[in-house]
């Protein structure tokens, strides 16, 4: 059985908040940040409805105090704020004291510059800049300067929607195979046509409220945001008298060997992950005191995980919720955004209910929590299941 | 180096339009074309998985050179008996790069087909493979400028030492524009072959 590792600060930006204070009071308000789309011009602009942040980049550039000639996508912007509200949660004034990583997830990286100004870079010299600016890793070396980290681990995981979940369990084995004192770990995606023209021809996109967990879903809404945690070592936590948030204290991550999108029907590569992820935590799932469930609101998705969840937990299923009613799917930002809404779970005793739930699915029996709900809670199990069954749990707990 | 006491139980070969295991010719077809050849490779060797043929080319050659090592293994029991992928090429999925490339390269002849992109990374030949088998084991793809068996050793001798595999597959995978070469190799408890660099080395180039 392992010990956990040590969660001292976090940072968000989402659809439902610019800080974590306002993601929380949006979570326990029932406040959804779903609307239509307005910062991208795109003709499914009338068939889709998307979790967006209400910045534009100039505001996102301005908040960083970034000069005119950056290159910054939207990612990056995004994954430096929420990755500067963690550093200064966690009280770090001087990254340079311990030996500090980041690890960083995204899908689109700079997709949106590039599907912006593609066709005009061969002509457009002062556009050329963005090119440097599309690759995934450019984000996370972008968010390492804003840092200050210039002398360690800058590295980027991009697996599908189990991006971020990846990059905080990488974290979190090198903290404890003593590689690293501190690493910063989340992850970022802004929107892009990019992503919403690829589910929109994969029929995975709501028309309205996406519905998690009910018989009548009709997919998912796109979200974009970023969120970073900030984990420390025992030795770290003691030298500095830290604070500690909750403890990264299981992680497990498998292959769904089934397709190279759909997850399978019967959820086997995230039944594999929640149960790594226990004998990491050493833990039963009777432990479990809530399950923050990936929950997109596909066809495919919710059935996968609720059978996965059924094949876990059996009898002792605890109460379970996807917020991605709340943000939208924000895809490689998904883990981190998941992990922190855990973290708060755990913080203040309080399940979050799955919005927009009507109607039982017919294939089971597991009904998700529709109200919210006061709980002490020790352990909260959350679910990032990534296409081509790239699945992955995280268990947080508020003891190490 | 890591170093581990295994084995290469078997390997395989596909190149110069020849298939063979462990230095045995199993299949020979003079067709100049890579997809001509490769799918009457499928066809003589019994293969019989339908799904196939959706695959892009290099999916289809680390398909049937893994298929020829994993065949005598049957694939109800690969969960339990935990075979990890390590491959690496060369080209990554540049062949199929280009194709999709070439969809969206014309702003107004624009049509990218997402069973083209969902080709657009190396490591989906693993995601074949591991369908196919019921694999739900570790893997890795890597691309090196040239074949390199201390690093394929290495990092199968790392998921031995750390309990992460009992078997592994390792190789060679590369297609581009007109040359291809496969090389895989199952690496476990049994056989005669030493696993290490220089028996590595020895049956790429055999």
């Amino acid at each position: 059985m392992g010990k956990g590792v040590a969660i001292t600060g976090m940072g968000i930006i989402s659809a439902i908040g610019n800080t974590v204070a306002e993601n929380y009071l949006a979570l326990i308000g029932e406040k959804k940040g779903i609307s239509r789309i307005a910062w991208i011009d795109t003709i499914h602009k009338n068939e889709i409805m998307v979790g967006e942040i209400n910045f534009s980049n100039a505001e996102l550039e301005s908040q960083l105090a970034l000069d005119s000639n950056n290159n910054y996508s939207r990612t990056a912007l995004l994954g430096a704020i929420a990755a500067k509200q963690a550093i200064a949660a966690a009280q770090i004034t001087n990254i340079d004291t311990y030996k500090t990583g980041l690890i960083s997830a995204t899908s689109v990286g700079g997709m949106d510059m590039t599907e912006r100004y593609f066709y005009e870079y061969l002509e457009e010299k002062s556009l050329q800049k963005y090119i440097d600016g599309h690759h995934a890793g450019d984000s996370s070396q972008k968010i390492a300067e804003q840092l200050g980290i210039n002398h360690s681990l800058v590295t980027t995981i991009s697996t599908a929607c189990s991006s971020a979940a990846n990059a905080i369990m990488f974290g979190a084995r090198l903290i404890k195979a003593g590689k690293l004192d501190r690493v910063v770990v989340g992850g970022s995606d802004c929107l892009s046509k990019f992503t919403i023209n690829g589910f929109k021809t994969l029929m995975i996109l709501s028309d309205t409220y996406n519905t998690p967990f009910d018989e009548n879903r009709k997919g998912l809404n796109l979200g974009e945001a970023a969120a970073f945690l900030v984990l420390e070592s025992d030795a770290v936590v003691k030298a500095e008298n830290k604070k500690v948030l909750a403890y990264v204290k299981g992680y497990g991550n498998a292959n769904d060997a089934y397709h190279q999108t759909a997850s399978s029907e019967n959820g086997d590569g995230a039944t594999l992950a929640m149960e790594k992820a226990l004998k990491v935590a050493g833990l039963n799932p009777k432990d479990i005191d809530y399950v923050n469930a990936h929950g997109t609101a596909t066809g495919n998705n919710d059935l996968s995980e609720g059978k996965a969840l059924i094949r876990v937990f059996g009898e002792n299923l605890p109460e379970f919720s996807s917020t991605k009613a709340y943000t939208g799917h924000t895809l490689a930002a998904a883990g981190a955004i998941e992990a922190v809404y855990s973290i708060l779970a755990l913080q203040h005793s309080v399940i979050y209910p799955n919005l927009n739930f009507k109607t039982q699915m017919k294939e089971f029996e597991i009904t998700p929590q529709t109200t919210l709900k006061e709980k002490t809670l020790s352990a909260v199990l959350s679910n990032s299941l990534g296409f081509g069954g790239n699945c992955s749990t995280l268990i947080f707990t508020k003891e190490p | 180096m890591l170093k581990t006491n295994k084995f290469i139980q078997s390997y395989s070969h596909i190149r110069n339009n020849t298939v063979s295991k462990n230095g045995t010719l199993l299949f020979e077809n003079a067709s100049e074309a890579f997809p001509d050849f490769i799918k009457a490779a499928y066809n003589a060797l019994d293969t019989g998985y339908p799904k196939f043929f959706k695959m892009d080319n290099l999916s289809k050659l680390a398909f049937l050179a893994a298929d020829v090592l994993l065949k005598e293994i049957p694939s109800a029991t690969n969960k339990e008996q935990n075979i990890a992928i390590v491959l690496s090429n060369r080209a990554s999925s540049l062949d199929t790069d280009r194709k999709h490339q070439a969809s969206i390269a014309n702003k107004e002849d624009y049509f990218p087909s997402p069973a083209v992109f969902v080709y657009t990374l190396p490591n989906i030949c693993i995601g074949e493979i591991s369908i196919k088998h019921r694999l739900f084991s570790e893997n890795s793809f890597f691309i090196f400028d040239r074949f390199s068996a201390e690093h394929l050793a290495d990092y199968t001798n790392g998921l031995f030492l750390n309990n992460k595999a009992e078997k592994v597959i390792g190789g060679w995978v590369d297609f581009d524009t007109d040359t291809y070469e496969a090389f895989l190799y199952l690496v476990s408890d049994k056989g005669s072959i030493p696993h290490n660099k220089k028996e590595i080395n020895r049956l790429y180039r055999l």
